[in-house]
């Protein structure tokens, strides 16, 4: 016990001042998160700005945020696996660990965020499946899809505490390990298999088959929101090393590997670019008048047309940047690029659900709004804290960044 | 992904379509329908109330006013009342009904019977309000606080209707538990033939005006005899202006309903106030 609180205690000596102020903040994020979610479970959803005409909110963008800009493990393994793109291997290991983080703290904000967490389980034993193959609702398939997709990224996590120095040591981890890295092609393929599936369902197909809300309905949101996780994930893969790198002041992985990934994060951009405004498009001159509405009309509202134009204009800039060689190694611009189009992404899923569910049913009613409260925040802001945690923890103890070793001044050994 | 499955024709002896009109000529906008409502169904009562967005009550009793709400002179400033609670919608077939709240659902709380009632089972719900995202007429409540009965209001308890959990959708069934209710009746002294089961849900029985009648859809006899509903002028449907070109445009209409799935609801108001109709089949497009 001694020896921990030592340990702890150099530890901590051991940042720099700025460091340990924004330890201080992701703990007491945490602990508030810890608070709130406490008071959620037991007493119940009442003390969310939610109502039963804003049915969701805050947790499920985050859900929808963290599953897009988590995705981009999926897309990055499969480039890198499948496609044989060996430039991103240094890139591969921080990827895994973000999308395992993504998905982990997806179902963490499902559980606080269904009225009955107890009963989680039912998605389980009672699945809509309907007559067919596929599952019926698209709530089902995320549940099943996510719970497979979050097992293969165990897998594909598991090596990389394994080949800490001193678990590395005993011969039967360090086969396991080795073993378990053989497997990751298959892995990786399955991944892929699995998360375009979720992508899609939790994305856009889950709010595109509503058929009966035209501020949502249209089929190919399904296959949208795939294209936006490509493109949105990728860039997230390199925002986060980047700024670990930012801040360890290291070079945490070569620089072709980023480039590699922001010439492909930049042409999934265009794509996404294109049937976005395929979207718009229909929505403006099928779906809506379907419904026998304007579109233009459903647009207003608090989330309406500034969301939509200013995810278009953020989506600009990395097309703009990723596309010109000259551009992307400039390494300002690049970090430009990678903020704007995570925040693109973002800022398209939140136009999903707030825009979503602000559009008036009826012709007597106006748009409505939505205002988070200090437990949605935190809970939120919480996870996010938690999340940021866990990827300190592991650049600073395990290998996430391989090239970091090879340069010879790699994190772990100073500690292990 | 979902996708539309090949209809199945059901199989069963229920010749019956439950549905429901709402004459707003006669309504007065007393609310009985929705004290009576909250009275059988068990609905719970809160210290405030006044959180409306958050209140549990399957009838809602919504204010429909005419554009004119301000400064407008008197006379031109109109005001309705509307009770509005579950459409048991059936989708475009109602020999295969596809409910907009229904497919959703990931662990099957609700489903559509072969009356055509859209069922939710409080104790399989997992509280995750996609069906609420989902119902075009916000018919489906959450129970955001543990439902509470104060004092004496614990007596007045309707045995056949389950008190929901917190953290559970709950909405109105047509009374499902009336029909049950008779059906047992009815089967008591002999009669075993359901379609013989007739009832009358609360709300309706509790209108003093007769503003609400309740039937079976495809019954010539019954007050709500649909094919009678689709020919009366003051006949409409919530949010549902497709109905308008059924009779203007019947190969646009079958073209759209062709590609695209509609709510069709089995509750049908009737009104002589061409504003009122407009405003509850749709929206004005600016
Ligand atoms: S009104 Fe809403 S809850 Fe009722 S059947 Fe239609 S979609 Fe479902
Ligand atoms: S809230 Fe309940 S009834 Fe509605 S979709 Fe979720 S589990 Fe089903
Ligand atoms: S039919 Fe029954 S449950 Fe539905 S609104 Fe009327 S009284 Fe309430």
């Amino acid at each position: 016990m001694k020896n921990v609180i030592e340990w702890i205690k150099n530890e901590w000596n051991s940042y720099s001042k700025n460091m340990r102020i924004a330890l201080a903040v992701l703990f007491g994020l945490v602990a508030l998160f810890g608070i709130f979610a406490i008071q959620i479970l037991f007493w119940g959803l009442g003390y969310t700005d939610m109502n039963n005409n804003f049915a969701m909110g805050i947790w499920i963008i985050g859900d929808l945020g963290l599953v897009a800009l988590g995705g981009g493990a999926f897309f990055t393994g499969f480039f890198l696996y499948i496609l044989r793109v060996d430039k991103l291997e240094p890139l591969i290991n921080s990827t895994v660990l973000l999308g395992f983080m993504c998905y982990l703290f997806t179902f963490i904000l499902l559980v606080f965020d269904i009225g009955q967490p107890l009963r989680a389980w039912f998605g389980y034993s009672y699945p809509n499946w309907g007559p067919g193959l596929m599952p019926q609702s698209m709530l089902t398939e995320v549940v099943w899809c996510l719970t497979f997709y979050f097992l293969v990224l165990c897998v594909e996590l598991i090596p990389i505490p394994l080949k800490h120095k001193i678990v590395d040591k005993i011969p039967f981890f360090h086969y396991f390990g080795h073993y378990l890295h053989k497997l990751m092609w298959i892995m990786a393929a399955v991944g892929t298999f699995l998360s375009f599936f979720h992508q899609g369902s939790l994305g856009g197909g889950m709010w595109g088959v509503l058929y009966a809300k035209p501020g949502w309905f249209r089929p190919h949101y399904f296959f949208l929101a795939i294209v936006a996780a490509t493109a949105g994930g990728t860039s997230f893969m390199m925002l986060i090393p980047k700024i670990a790198g930012r801040i360890m002041k290291k070079e945490v992985a070569p620089k072709e590997s980023f480039m590699t990934l922001a010439r492909i994060s930049g042409v999934m951009f265009v794509f996404y670019l294109i049937f976005r405004g395929y979207d718009l498009y229909s929505l403006f001159n099928t779906y809506a008048p379907l419904a026998d509405r304007s579109y233009a009309d459903i647009l207003g509202g608090y989330y309406g047309w500034w969301v939509v134009i200013g995810e278009l204009l953020l989506c600009l800039v990395p097309i703009v940047i990723f596309n010109v060689k000259k551009l992307r190694e400039q390494e300002k611009l690049h970090f430009a690029g990678l903020v704007s189009g995570v925040a693109a992404i973002s800022l398209s899923k939140v136009e999903a659900v707030l825009h979503g569910f602000s559009v008036p049913n009826f012709s007597w009613k106006g748009f409505t709004a939505y205002n988070p409260t200090v437990q949605e925040w935190f809970i939120f802001l919480g996870s996010l804290a938690c999340m940021t945690l866990i990827y300190m923890a592991f650049a600073r103890f395990f290998p996430l960044f391989p090239h970091l070793e090879k340069g010879g001044h790699g994190e772990g050994e100073a500690t292990a | 992904m979902s996708g539309h499955v090949a209809p199945k024709k059901k199989v069963s002896d229920m010749k019956r379509l439950w549905g429901m009109a709402i004459d707003l000529d006669k309504c007065t906008g007393c609310g009985a329908c929705q004290v009576a409502c909250s009275q059988e169904n068990n609905m719970p009562i809160f210290d405030d109330d006044s959180d409306l967005p958050k209140r549990v009550v399957f009838l809602d009793l919504m204010k429909v006013t005419n554009d004119n709400d301000r400064d407008a002179k008197f006379g031109d400033v109109k005001v309705a009342y509307l009770p509005k609670m579950c459409m048991q919608c059936a989708g475009n077939d109602p020999d295969d009904p596809q409910p907009p709240c229904v497919s959703v659902c990931p662990v099957v709380a609700t489903d559509v019977g072969d009356d055509g009632v859209v069922s939710q089972i409080w104790s399989r719900c997992i509280g995750c309000r996609y069906c609420q995202a989902s119902c075009p007429y916000e018919a489906r409540v959450f129970n955001w606080w543990k439902p509470r009965y104060e004092g004496s209001f614990k007596e007045g308890l309707n045995p056949d209707v389950s008190i929901a959990s917190r953290g559970t959708v709950v909405k109105c069934t047509f009374c499902s538990h009336i029909w049950k209710r008779e059906r047992d009746r009815l089967i008591a002294k002999g009669v075993t033939d359901i379609n013989a089961v007739q009832y009358t849900p609360a709300c309706v029985a509790a209108c003093p005006t007769g503003a609400m009648v309740f039937g079976d859809l495809k019954d010539p006899q019954s007050p709500v005899y649909e094919e009678k509903l689709k020919r009366d002028p003051r006949a409409v449907r919530l949010v549902h202006s497709i109905d308008a070109l059924r009779d203007t445009n019947p190969a646009e209409y079958e073209r759209r309903t062709k590609i695209k799935n509609y709510p069709n609801p089995k509750v049908w108001y009737l009104t002589s106030d061409q504003w009122l109709r407009e405003k509850l089949s749709g929206f004005k497009k600016s």
